[in-house]
C-alpha cells in the first residue's frame, strides 16, 4: 500500500464538489480527483473520463455518481464502474479515509468493487 | 446556367408540350457549395427553395427512386401510391401482371387520380369529371366525350408513365428518366451490401402491415447523408437507447462503442456502414436464434454475415435507406426544403415462421418504428439542425465532413471502395454525386443543342 496523503479537513472540500490532487503530486503519474459526496463520504477517482478527455471533478456529483460535464457518462464513486454509455470502461478507484478529521488520499489503493 | 424543361420527353410527349419560358427553371452552378474535396458543406442547400427546385429537376427527375416492394402487389388491380420527389405516383399490377407507374394526375384538370393509400381497382377515375383510366394507364372513358372537338384522341390523353422502372431483389424503382442507365449497374457494388438484407432467404422478403409515414422538419439530405455515412452519432446520440438494448441491460458496453467495422463509399452516392464484430448484433432474439448462421455464411459469404448483415445502416442515393438488423426500409420524401415525410415499410424473410416475423416487427417499432426509441433521437438532430438554419449567420457557416478524409481503399474484403466505420467518406460522395447532378442539365432539359 502506497503511503497517505492528507488532504486537510473535511470542511476545504464542500458536499458536491471535488478536489484534483495533480500526477505528480499523488506519485501516481495521473490525476486523482477525491469527491465529497451526497452521502457524507469522500471518494476518488482518476480525475481524466475513461471516454474522452475530460475532468471528473467538473462533473455533476448526484447521490453516490459523478456525471462526466462533457458527454454525460456516470461512474459509480464506490466502484468506479461506467454506469451509462457513452462510457464503457471504469474509472480506477482509490482509497480514501477521514481520520480525525482529516481527509487521507491513499494512491494506488483500490477499493474492492462493491455493486 | 439557365435552361429550360421544355424538351419533349420520347417516352412521354405530354411533358414540355407547352414550351416554357427558360427564366422559369433558373439553375444554380452547386459547385462552390460542396467541398467534397475539402470536407466541407454549404448549409444553403438545405434551405435554399431555388436549390430545392433544382433538386426536383436534376435530381429526383433523374434517379432511379424506390417506389414500392413487389409483395404490395398479388393480382391485377392492386395498387400502392407513393412519391417520385413531389411527384404522386399510382404503382400498380396490369393485367398481364406487369408493374406499371403512372403519375398520379389526371390528364384532365390535374387532380389526385387516386386518392386512397393503396387497394385494388378495375379502374382508376377521377373524382372531379369522371375521366377514367384503365391499368395500363389508357384513358377509356370521358363523360359527354362529344363535346369535344372532332380530333380529340383519348390516345393523346393517357396516363403519364414512369418510362423506367425495374425490381432488385424484391424493391421496385422508378426513373422518369427514359434512357437511364439500368438500375443493376446504377447499383453497382451496392447489391452486395443490399444482398445482406435482401438475400439472406432463398424464398427473399416480404413486407409486412402497410406503411408507417411520419414528418419530420428537416431537409431529405440531413436523413439520407446520415444513413449513408454516419455511424459516429451513434454512442452520443444514442446513449440511452443503447443502454435500453444493452444485451446484459446491466451496463454498457465497451463491445458496442469500441466496434471495428467498414463503411462502404460508393462513387455514385450509395453508402453503408457496418460493424465487423461478430457480436454487434441487437437482433430480436427469436430473429437471431432462427437464423442458420452456417448456411447464411455458406450462402452470403463470411464477409456479409459477419459486416452488412449486423448492425448496419444503408443509403440508395438519393432518397432510400435501410437497416438490415432492425428490417426497416424506408423513402425520405422530401416536402419542401424544410420538411421530409417518412414512409417505412417492415420487411421480413418470406421463410420466417409467423412467431418469428412478429418478433422481427415488435422489435422494429421498438426501434426504428415512428416512436423507436432510435428514430426519436435521429428526428429530433434533423428538426434541430433545421429550425435554426434559415438565420442569416448560422446559414452561411458551413458543416463539417472531414472525418475519413483519405481513408477510402479497396481492402481486398469487401466489394468497392471502403473507409473506417467512423467516417463522412460515404457523406463526401453523396453530396460529390449530387452537385455532379445538380450542376449537368438533366434529360428533360433543352440544352439548346
Amino acid at each position: 500500500m502506497s503511503e497517505a496523503i492528507n488532504l486537510g479537513s473535511i470542511d476545504d472540500i464542500d458536499e458536491g464538489e471535488a478536489k484534483v490532487i495533480p500526477g505528480d503530486e499523488n506519485g501516481t503519474g495521473e490525476d486523482i480527483a477525491v469527491f465529497h459526496a451526497e452521502d457524507g463520504n469522500f471518494y476518488a477517482l482518476n480525475d481524466e473520463c475513461t471516454h474522452e478527455t475530460a475532468s471528473l471533478a467538473d462533473g455533476w456529483i448526484e447521490g453516490t455518481e459523478v456525471e462526466c460535464p462533457v458527454h454525460s457518462a456516470k461512474f459509480c464513486l464506490k466502484s468506479g464502474q461506467a454506469m451509462c454509455m457513452p462510457a464503457t470502461i471504469a474509472a480506477r478507484t482509490h482509497k480514501v479515509v477521514v481520520q480525525d478529521g482529516a481527509v487521507m488520499l491513499y494512491p494506488n489503493c483500490p477499493v474492492a468493487a462493491q455493486v | 446556367m439557365s435552361t429550360t424543361d421544355s424538351c419533349p420527353s420520347k417516352a412521354n410527349p405530354a411533358i414540355g408540350r407547352l414550351p416554357r419560358p427558360a427564366s422559369m427553371a433558373t439553375n444554380v452552378d452547386v459547385s462552390t457549395l460542396v467541398d467534397s474535396d475539402g470536407g466541407m458543406i454549404d448549409r444553403s442547400i438545405y434551405t435554399d427553395r431555388g436549390i430545392y427546385g433544382q433538386e426536383m429537376r436534376r435530381v429526383f427527375a433523374r434517379s432511379w427512386l424506390f417506389l414500392a416492394h413487389e409483395s404490395q402487389f398479388r393480382k391485377p388491380g392492386d395498387f400502392f401510391t407513393t412519391f417520385m420527389g413531389e411527384d404522386p405516383v399510382i404503382v400498380t399490377m396490369d393485367k398481364t401482371k406487369s408493374i406499371r407507374a403512372y403519375l398520379n394526375s389526371c390528364r384532365h384538370r390535374g387532380v389526385r387520380l387516386c386518392r386512397a393509400d393503396a387497394g385494388a381497382t378495375k379502374m382508376f377515375t377521377c373524382t372531379y369529371h369522371g375521366w377514367s383510366f384503365d391499368l395500363a394507364g389508357a384513358l377509356q372513358s370521358v363523360p359527354n366525350e362529344t363535346a369535344y372537338p372532332e380530333d380529340f384522341d383519348r390516345k393523346d390523353w393517357s396516363l403519364i408513365d414512369v418510362p423506367s422502372l425495374a425490381t432488385y431483389k424484391g424493391l421496385i424503382f422508378g426513373n422518369w428518366d427514359p434512357n437511364a442507365e439500368p438500375l443493376e449497374e446504377a447499383l453497382g457494388d451496392m447489391r452486395y451490401y443490399m444482398d445482406a438484407m435482401l438475400d439472406r432467404d432463398p424464398e427473399g422478403t416480404e413486407v409486412m402491415g402497410g406503411v408507417m409515414k411520419w414528418e419530420l422538419e428537416g431537409n431529405w439530405k440531413l436523413a439520407a447523408e446520415q444513413f449513408a455515412t454516419d455511424w459516429y452519432h451513434v454512442n452520443m446520440s444514442h446513449a440511452s437507447a443503447l443502454m435500453v438494448m444493452s444485451p446484459t441491460g446491466r451496463g454498457p458496453k465497451a463491445d458496442i462503442v469500441a466496434t471495428p467495422g467498414r463503411q462502404f463509399v460508393a462513387p455514385n452516392g450509395h453508402g453503408a456502414g457496418f460493424p465487423t464484430h461478430p457480436k454487434s448484433r441487437f437482433d430480436a432474439g427469436p430473429v437471431h436464434e432462427y437464423y442458420d448462421y452456417p448456411a447464411l455464411r455458406e450462402r452470403l459469404g463470411d464477409a456479409a454475415v459477419e459486416g452488412p448483415m449486423t448492425t448496419g445502416h444503408a443509403t440508395v442515393f438519393p432518397n432510400f435507406s435501410y437497416l438490415p438488423v432492425n428490417g426497416s426500409i424506408r423513402v425520405w420524401h422530401p416536402k419542401g426544403p424544410d420538411k421530409i415525410e417518412v414512409w417505412a415499410w417492415i420487411l421480413v424473410d418470406k421463410s420466417m415462421p409467423d412467431d418469428v416475423k412478429d418478433a422481427q416487427r415488435l422489435y422494429n417499432l421498438r426501434t426504428f418504428g415512428p416512436s423507436g426509441i432510435f428514430e426519436a433521437d435521429d428526428g429530433e438532430n434533423w428538426s434541430e439542425v433545421q429550425a435554426i438554419s434559415h438565420g442569416f449567420v448560422t446559414n452561411s457557416v458551413p458543416l463539417n465532413f472531414q472525418m475519413g478524409m483519405g481513408s477510402e481503399r479497396e481492402d481486398g474484403v469487401y466489394p468497392g471502395q471502403t473507409s473506417e466505420l467512423y467516417s463522412d467518406a460515404a457523406g463526401r460522395s453523396f453530396y460529390r454525386h449530387w452537385a455532379g447532378l445538380m450542376n449537368e442539365p438533366a434529360w428533360h432539359e433543352n440544352t439548346g443543342k
